[in-house]
Parts: C-alpha cells; sequence; structure tokens
C-alpha cells in the first residue's frame, strides 16, 4: 500500500502541494497530469530521494517519511533511465542485488538479457528504459514506482514488456505508482488513476470515473474531452441535501440539462464527443432531453471515425461519429445538424 | 563594401591581440627553456643539491595534493551538492587564499603555526616544527593550492547528475556508499585533474614557502637563492629544469580534457 497524506515537497521553485490518496496494496496507481505538474517530485518524494516539507509518507502500513530512500525498499524507474554508465548492463542490473540468478531471472523475462553484455552508451532510449526496468526489479521491491518507463520504447516492444510487467505485479503482488501521458496505459493498467495538475492533485477515481466525471473542466481538458463549457449550474429538482439532482446548465449560449451531484453555481459541461448524436433532421420520440440545432463547420476524417464541429450557441460542439454515419449524413461545411445529447451524458463539475 | 572592411579591421584587431597575448606568455619561457634547458638537465646528473631540492618539491607536493584530495573531496561534495549550512561563507574562507598575496600568507602561516603560537609550539614539542621542515613546506603548498583543488572537484562532482545517486539509494545503498559506488567514479576523470592542477600549483609555489622554510630548499627557492647569491648564469638550469618539468603536469591535463568521461559518453 502507498498512503500520502498532506504530502508537501519541492524541487527548486516547484512545490508539491498536499498530495494525499491511498493506493491499494497489489493495485497499479497510474499518475497523469501536463508537464511540469509535479507528477515526478511525487515519485521522489515517495522514494525518500527528496524531503517531504509536510505530510507523511506511509509504506505497507508504516510511516515512512523520515526513513531514508534505501531504507523505503522501493523501486525506481526513471524516464531516461540513469543507467549507471562507469558500469556494463549486467552490472546495472545486478546493481542492487546479491542474488545473480534473480537478476538474470528478471533479465530474461524483460529482455535485457540480450543486452547483457553491450556497454550502457551503445544502447538505444528503449533498451535503457528495459535494463533500468530490470535494474528496479532485480532486488524484488513490492513497491515500484514508474516515471514513463515505456516512454522510449517502440510500439511492439511496449506491449511485450507491459504485459511482462503486469504479470511479474501479479506474481509478486507489487504495489505500483505509474506515471505516464498515454490514456490507453492509463485506462489498461489502472485500478486506480490520479491527475495532477500545477503542483496539487486534482482528482482521484478509478479510470472509468477519471475519463467520465473528471472533477473539474481543467481535468476534463487535460483528458481530452472534446466539449468543455464553461458557465452556470441550477439545481433544478430535488432538496439541496439529495446527492443527485436534475441540473441545467447555461453558458456560451447553450442550455443543457444534466444530471449530478454539482452544488449549483459556477462549473463546466463536459461531454465526450462520442456522447454526441448528430442528426439532420429533429428526432421524435427519443428520450434525449437535450437537441441543439447547429450547422457544420468542420468534418475531420481519421479512419473509421470522424470528428464533426458544430456551430451551437456561441460554443463549438464536437462530435464524433463513424466515417460511415458522416457519409450516409452527407455532413460538410454549411450542412444544418441536430445534436442530440442525454442528461446522464452531460457531466457538470 | 564598408561593412566588409570593418569587418577585416576588427579580425585583424583580434588576431594581432592575440598574437601579442601569446608572445607574452610564451617568448620568457622559451627563452629561458632555450638558454638553461640543456645546462639544467646536464646538472642534474651531477648537481646533488638539486636533485634533492627537486625530490623534496615533488615529495611536499604530492604529500599537500594527497592530504588536500583526502579532506577536500568530502567538502566539495557537500558544496557541489548544496548541502552545507552557509556554504556561501564556506566557499569564501576556501577561495580567500587565492587573493592573498603568497608572502602574506606565509606570513600568515607563519603566526598560526609557527614556533610563537600555541599550536606550532606544542607541534615543535613533539617533533613535527613547521618553521624550516618539510612538513612547513607541505602546510605552505597546501595552503596557496587546495582551493584550486576543492573549486575544481567541486565542479566536476556537480557535473554529475544527482540522480545516479538516488537511484542508487533506491537499490539499497546508503548515501555515502552511493557516492563511492557512484558519485566518484562519473567525477574520477575530473577529480583527478583538479589533483593535478593542484600539485602543479605546489610545485611552483615560492612566497609562502621562502617565508616559512628557507631551508630545506625547494626548487623555486633554490632558483632564487642562487640567483640572489651567485647571479643570472647559476640560476638559469634550475629555473629552466623547472619549467621543463612543468610540462608533465600539462601533458596529463591535456590528455585529460581530451578524453571523455562516462557520464559525458551517455549524454
Amino acid at each position: 500500500m502507498i498512503e500520502a497524506a498532506g504530502l508537501s515537497s519541492r524541487a527548486g521553485r516547484f512545490v508539491l502541494s498536499d498530495a494525499t490518496f491511498t493506493i491499494p496494496a497489489n493495485a497499479w496507481g497510474i499518475v497523469l497530469g501536463p508537464a511540469g505538474s509535479g507528477k515526478t517530485t511525487l515519485l521522489e518524494t515517495i522514494a525518500g530521494v527528496r524531503r517531504a516539507t509536510s505530510g507523511s509518507v506511509v509504506l505497507r502500513g508504516v510511516d515512512v517519511t523520515q526513513v531514508p530512500p534505501e531504507g523505503r525498499r522501493v523501486g525506481i524507474v526513471h524516464q531516461h533511465g540513469y543507467l549507471f554508465p562507469h558500469l556494463s548492463v549486467s552490472e546495472n542490473i545486478a546493481y542492487g542485488t546479491r542474488d545473480a540468478a534473480a537478476a538474470s531471472d528478471i533479465a530474461r523475462r524483460l529482455g535485457a538479457d540480450a543486452l547483457a553484455d553491450r556497454a550502457v552508451q551503445s544502447l538505444s532510449g528503449g533498451e535503457r528504459q528495459v535494463v533500468a526496468l530490470a535494474r528496479a526489479l532485480a532486488p524484488g521491491p513490492d513497491i515500484l514506482l514508474l516515471d514513463e518507463p515505456f516512454a522510449a520504447l517502440d510500439q511492439r516492444r511496449r506491449v511485450r514488456v507491459r504485459a511482462e510487467l503486469r504479470r511479474l505485479q501479479r506474481e509478486r503482488s507489487m504495489t505500483v505508482l505509474h506515471v505516464t501521458h498515454d490514456f490507453v496505459e492509463a485506462g489498461t493498467l489502472g485500478d486506480i488513476a490520479m491527475v495532477m495538475d500545477g503542483g496539487r492533485i486534482a482528482q482521484v477515481a478509478d479510470p472509468e470515473t477519471l475519463f467520465r466525471k473528471p472533477a473539474s473542466g481543467a481535468v476534463a481538458d487535460f483528458l481530452g474531452a472534446e466539449n468543455v463549457f464553461g458557465g452556470e449550474v441550477t439545481r433544478e429538482s430535488s432538496s439541496a441535501n439529495d446527492d443527485v439532482a436534475a441540473l441545467e446548465f447555461r453558458g456560451h449560449g447553450l442550455t443543457l440539462s444534466g444530471v449530478g451531484d454539482h452544488p449549483g453555481g459556477p462549473g463546466h459541461a463536459v461531454i465526450r464527443g462520442d456522447e454526441v448524436v448528430l442528426s439532420t433532421a429533429v428526432q421524435h420520440g427519443t428520450s434525449a432531453r437535450n437537441a441543439i440545432a447547429g450547422t457544420v463547420l468542420e468534418v475531420a476524417r481519421d479512419g473509421v471515425l470522424s470528428r464533426v464541429t458544430i456551430s451551437a450557441g456561441d460554443a463549438s460542439l464536437v462530435a464524433v461519429i463513424t466515417s460511415a454515419s458522416a457519409g450516409e449524413l452527407s455532413l460538410q461545411p454549411g450542412v444544418d445538424v441536430i445534436a442530440t445529447i442525454k442528461a446522464t451524458a452531460v457531466h457538470l463539475c | 563594401m564598408r561593412a566588409r572592411g570593418a569587418h577585416r579591421v576588427a579580425t585583424a584587431g583580434v588576431v594581432t591581440g592575440a598574437l601579442v597575448l601569446l608572445l607574452l606568455l610564451a617568448l620568457p619561457v622559451a627563452v629561458l627553456v632555450m638558454r638553461g634547458g640543456v645546462e639544467g638537465l646536464r646538472q642534474l646528473g651531477g648537481d646533488a643539491e638539486l636533485r634533492q631540492s627537486l625530490m623534496l618539491t615533488a615529495a611536499a607536493a604530492t604529500a599537500a595534493t594527497l592530504v588536500t584530495a583526502l579532506l577536500g573531496t568530502p567538502l566539495a561534495y557537500l558544496l557541489a551538492r548544496d548541502e552545507m549550512p552557509g556554504s556561501s561563507i564556506v566557499s569564501a574562507v576556501i577561495e580567500l587564499p587565492l587573493l592573498i598575496p603568497h608572502p602574506v600568507a606565509g606570513i600568515a602561516l607563519l603566526l598560526a603555526f609557527g614556533r610563537a603560537s600555541p599550536i606550532g609550539d606544542s607541534l615543535a614539542r613533539v617533533g613535527l616544527g613547521i618553521v624550516g621542515s618539510p612538513l612547513g613546506i607541505t602546510i605552505a603548498m597546501l595552503f596557496v593550492a587546495a582551493p584550486l583543488y576543492v573549486s575544481a572537484a567541486r565542479e566536476a562532482i556537480a557535473r554529475v547528475d544527482r540522480r545516479y545517486e538516488d537511484v542508487a539509494r533506491t537499490l539499497g545503498d546508503t548515501r555515502w556508499h552511493a557516492v563511492r559506488r557512484v558519485t566518484l567514479p562519473l567525477a574520477r576523470r575530473g577529480l583527478i585533474a583538479s589533483a593535478v592542477v593542484m600539485w602543479a600549483r605546489a610545485v611552483s609555489e615560492f612566497g609562502a614557502i621562502v617565508i616559512l622554510t628557507y631551508n630545506p630548499k625547494v626548487a623555486s627557492v633554490l632558483s632564487y637563492d642562487r640567483f640572489t647569491a651567485r647571479g643570472l648564469d647559476a640560476a638559469l638550469p634550475v629555473a629552466a629544469v623547472l619549467v621543463i618539468l612543468a610540462v608533465v603536469p600539462l601533458l596529463v591535463l591535456r590528455s585529460l580534457r581530451a578524453g571523455v568521461g562516462p557520464a559525458e559518453r551517455l549524454s
């Protein structure tokens, strides 16, 4: 288990503030966030190589805030590997263990055994990452901190190493905290995910919730939601004490019905592009609460999917539909369309 | 056309300036070696005083360098990692001897470690007299040259990315274990170069040594002694041999700089 409570630290002028989260034992935690949001600083503070200025780090149920890195039994893999350049690949992998068999086994499983005789300087970026991963795993840590460990791997090797690492994590019951920019990786590996922004944790949730119900406009924007509008939220029904209520959003010339736990007041409406249904005529007999008339501004085809931008109110609304549908509807700039969105697809935060 | 003419004048000015400076640096040394070099090398065989003086100089410089490397490397590490309280004050204290005129340094050492001082008196009682002894020569060399070692070693260590050390610690090394296994090997070339610079500077020291320990004579003092006692012709061979010997550390430094260390190769 990895637990941070009110954790703060400093890296030069950058400040990590008040990070609080729990990654349960044997779970795979994902850290997302724009560059410079504090992801690496967070990992380094948990590993103990960066001093916590306040708050606490609890590993395996034990407060290790004052414990030096060598006492935390945590493996860390940096994006750039940081292989020791004065040592060979095999010496790097065996650096943290006296068990040569364990080192060679982990090297074999990750495909680093073929590199054993190579000089560190001759390795590609991807090869360095694999060796760095083997080096971190060789001592057998039960907590692993990964800072974009697959970023330099080619697609084929990335899939293979990722799958092997997942197997190792289950076999060894490891708890993992993994920084990545890859949303697919976050969705496939993560049991729990967090988004960082400006040195703070903006949201912690399971990946599905994170993508479907971002906690703020900034989180939604970072996670690639196609439609994020700022405006005013009004609770329409139920008492103020109810968790879930019918909501109305007004902003950018749009009026949208939604459902959620927003308390009312300033907020954001977030609609994923694949939740927007386009038609060229008003659909009767539909349960969808929102029907917005607009005009197509742009149709961008990307393989089987098309990204259709329509003018709606003062804003642009993006729908992601199949290219086949776009063709059947003869969508092109200037065509009038109706965008239909279910109230449950309008996330208000 | 006017711009091209101005460019040519500027280029000619830069080249002329560089040549004048080169001439100022190289001419005296070249003349000295040409006039006294052969005789100096020939005298090495028959001049016992010169041989002993050179051996004393090399031994004292080596001792000063080894002591400084032993004590100064940890200090350089703490300064490089910016982990010493009051590091700017410490840096200023370390650099101060570089700015003091060397005879003044000799006087300061005499006051601190001479027989009239409590430390000097105590040392003299146990047979470690500073004045007029090889120990005094070593201390004078250390005082004037150690700042060069600490500054250069600090730079060499600062060039090693701290994350190497951090990774080693997550792999089970203690702080100092990581420094010994990772940081120092990666900074090795820079540390050797720092020691060579210090050694060369120590060998060439005169001002502080002549105040503290005129006898036994190091090579620079011997050269001065012969010049004042017997004239230019007597001093020339000693001076020329010192210049020729200075080429050795110069060549070592050149070869260290020409090679590329493991950390640089990786980046």
